[in-house]
């Protein structure tokens, strides 16, 4: 029984990314901290930022395995734009019968620290990604859904240079939401973080096979060929873990599932990057390299939406409290609800 | 190849439950002695049960006695026996890799006689791949079988092989020309050959189920070679896609987790917990890894490289939770406690670094992986 992602929505935008998202166009929009506008526009155009939403609520259609692969390919060419951002605000406008304002969206981390006041929400957030230059903030507090005007306060970027800034909140309730930001800001950062993992594995593996060190390609060295592996071995668990969890997802509650994955997936990021840059050696440190703009992702993306030491004690207090790991392993978010 | 994600369907979930109850009647807690994944007691009559319910043999041909169900099937039935360590040592090796071998390179006459009695859990196999000089090297094998009349003659030892004492039958590979690859062939030798025998190595945890075997002028008639003649390694690696990619590689302390968390001993531990859940959420990435690659072996894909990238990776995994199970424990676990819990970790703790080296060492799998994803 198996479901997937429209292949040809994913070649499309794979082939996009793969043309738009070049080392120079990552470096400058680093230089701008801005989305390039010309490429913006065009993933707007295709709605590829609200792919995931029903089209009935302003989205552009399609499944959450939709979303994760358009979203794993934006990882996998660390295309400097803020698609996760927006579908996940989207989504949120979207469940809270709201209106879907034009451009791109930033959401307020679960984590920040907001007072509902009647229909006002007021407070802080530390590290919004991609506030300045987003429509508008969009959040959830208290099962309520907010929307509020951006005013940064302070300018900030992440590990990957992007722009991840302090804001003031000023919002406003615009209906209830029952979506949870946390679980569904681990899916889609866990699908970037993969995408990512895959196109590092990929590159480290060119790379190994044409760096000729003593005489012959550095791969062959079984040392190096041992990277290789690791590469594989975190980029594969973390793909199809993905893909299980946002099939977990399109069928119920998948709490467990997604929180499994970002758990793994934030484990398996740093062990990728340490392969990756060892393997590739000094050059991989470079900024005038591909690789860095790669594994800086990994480390920005796997610091977002739960923590792999917060997720471990979350699901294994879950796990201790429900009395069989083997029950949950197999019967996921179902043997827990 | 990317692996894809796969979900089970109505009836493998029925599957499930119904074997899930039929353990609980027949293998009630505490009735049994744990074992440690595939390397799980010898019980025969445990092994004929199972076989009665039609979850032996389950991949084989249906006219040969098997049941003709596919590999996710089979995996649900394995998972379900590993997560309580059933005593599955009779049948395995003939249940996952010499039944299924046998029914692809096997004679009419060899699958005839054979594979319905692995199907009722009546025969054992053991592996004899394996010598003294030829760890994961086959290559390099020594042990020789040479053409004499209408069979062959054979000369030479094996060793590490786990269950050739108890078994009925050994799926040997033995050297039949001195070309490297080309000149190995596949033989099935019963227990009893004169000219066989049999000696049990007292393994690291004082279990005896680890074997030598001597091959003194033993003579095998030409229709107990399996396959064709210089067949044996290409029949060989055709086997390993199940076995390095299956549940068993990541299963092995299953039943200690189990009773780590039934015990609710990390309940409010916070480091216990955070182990805990670090060690669950691998175990979910890994079943689906396992999972998606029995479902493309019923779907006629053969995912190689993947299933040694597993193998690789979940024995280190299944070591490295019995380091964390027993980090929490709070003591060194006895080997002869009367908790049978503790004494399993005991011996998992012993025997856990065997895990990376049976079915390929790790360094052997890495550049088998390391080659497959360089032909991408």
């Amino acid at each position: 029984m198996t479901t997937r992602a429209d292949a040809d929505l994913v070649s499309t935008v794979r082939d996009l990314f793969s043309q738009r998202c070049t080392h120079e166009v990552v470096t400058q929009a680093e230089q701008d901290g801005a989305a390039p506008e010309k490429l913006w526009r065009e993933v707007a155009e295709m709605g590829l930022h609200l792919v995931g939403v029903d089209e009935e609520a302003g989205g552009s259609g399609g499944t959450i395995l939709d979303a994760l692969a358009i979203l794993h390919a934006a990882g996998e060419f660390a295309a400097p734009l803020p698609i996760a951002e927006t579908m996940l605000a989207a989504a949120v406008l979207a469940d809270a019968g709201a209106e879907i304002p034009d451009g791109a969206l930033a959401v307020v981390p679960p984590t920040a620290d907001l007072t509902l006041s009647g229909d006002a929400v007021s407070g802080e957030a530390k590290h919004v990604p991609w506030a300045r230059g987003a429509a508008v903030l969009v959040g959830i507090v208290d099962g309520k859904a907010f929307t509020a005007p951006v005013e940064v306060t302070r300018s900030g970027v992440d590990a990957s240079g992007m722009p991840s800034d302090d804001v003031k909140i000023n919002g406003t309730v615009v209906g209830d939401s029952s979506r949870d930001l946390l679980l569904d800001g681990a899916l889609a950062r866990s699908a970037q973080l993969a995408g990512a993992m895959e196109a590092i594995a990929e590159l480290t593996r060119e790379y190994t096979n044409e760096r000729i060190q003593f005489g012959q390609p550095v791969g062959r060295f079984q040392a190096v060929a041992q990277h290789i592996v690791t590469l594989a071995q975190m980029a594969t668990m973390s793909s199809l873990s993905v893909e299980r969890a946002g099939l977990a997802a399109l069928s119920g509650p998948a709490a467990f599932e997604i929180k499994a994955l970002k758990q793994v997936s934030d484990r398996n990021a740093t062990t990728a990057a340490r392969a990756a840059h060892q393997a590739h050696g000094a050059i991989g440190m470079t900024q005038e390299y591909r690789l860095q703009q790669l594994t800086r992702r990994l480390y920005a993306w796997r610091g977002e939406f739960g923590l792999e030491k917060e997720l471990a004690e979350d699901l294994g207090k879950t796990v201790a409290e429900h009395g069989s790991m083997h029950d949950v392993v197999v019967a996921g978010s179902e043997a827990l609800s | 190849m990317r692996l894809e994600a796969t979900e089970l369907t109505d009836e493998e979930l029925e599957l499930q439950q119904k074997v899930r109850s039929w353990l609980r009647d027949r293998l009630p807690a505490g009735s049994y002695p744990l074992g440690l994944g595939m390397s799980g007691e010898i019980d025969p009559e445990f092994s004929r049960d199972l076989g009665a319910q039609g979850w032996l043999g389950m991949a084989l041909p249906v006219e040969y006695g098997g049941h003709g169900r596919s590999a996710v099937e089979r995996l649900i039935v394995v998972e379900e026996m590993l997560a309580i360590g059933a005593p599955v040592g009779f049948h395995w090796v003939g249940d996952r890799q010499s039944g299924p071998s046998i029914a692809k390179h096997g004679t009419e006459e060899q699958k005839r006689e054979i594979l319905p009695a692995i199907a009722r859990g009546e025969l054992s196999f053991a592996i004899g791949m394996s010598e003294p000089d030829s760890g994961s090297d086959l290559a390099s094998l020594r042990t020789r079988a040479v053409r004499e009349g209408d069979g062959w003659r054979v000369n030479g030892a094996k060793i590490w092989t786990s269950g050739a004492y108890e078994a009925t039958h050994i799926l040997a590979l033995f050297r039949t020309s001195e070309e490297k690859h080309t000149g190995l062939t596949q033989f099935i030798v019963p227990r009893h050959t004169e000219g066989l025998t049999i000696n049990k190595i007292p393994f690291i945890d004082g279990t005896r189920h680890f074997c030598e075997m001597h091959f003194d002028d033993m003579y095998l008639p030409d229709t107990a070679r399996m396959g064709e003649v210089g067949g044996g390694w290409g029949q060989n690696t055709a086997e390993l896609v199940l076995e390095r990619g299956g549940v068993d590689r990541w299963m092995s302390i299953a039943p200690i987790l189990e009773n780590w968390v039934r015990s609710r001993a990390a309940v409010g531990d916070r480091a216990a917990e955070a182990d805990l859940g670090a060690i669950t959420a691998r175990n979910w990435a890994f079943r689906g890894l396992s999972l998606s690659i029995a479902r493309m072996v019923d779907e006629g894909k053969s995912p190689v490289t993947e299933a040694a990238l597993v193998k690789e990776m979940a024995t280190r995994f299944e070591q490295e939770s019995v380091d964390t199970v027993a980090r929490h424990f709070g003591r060194t676990p006895d080997l002869h406690s009367d908790d049978p819990y503790e004494s399993l970790l005991a011996r998992a703790i012993l025997v856990s670094p065997s895990w990376s080296i049976r079915g390929g060492t790790n360094e052997i799998l890495r550049s088998v992986a390391a080659k497959g994803l360089n032909k991408r």
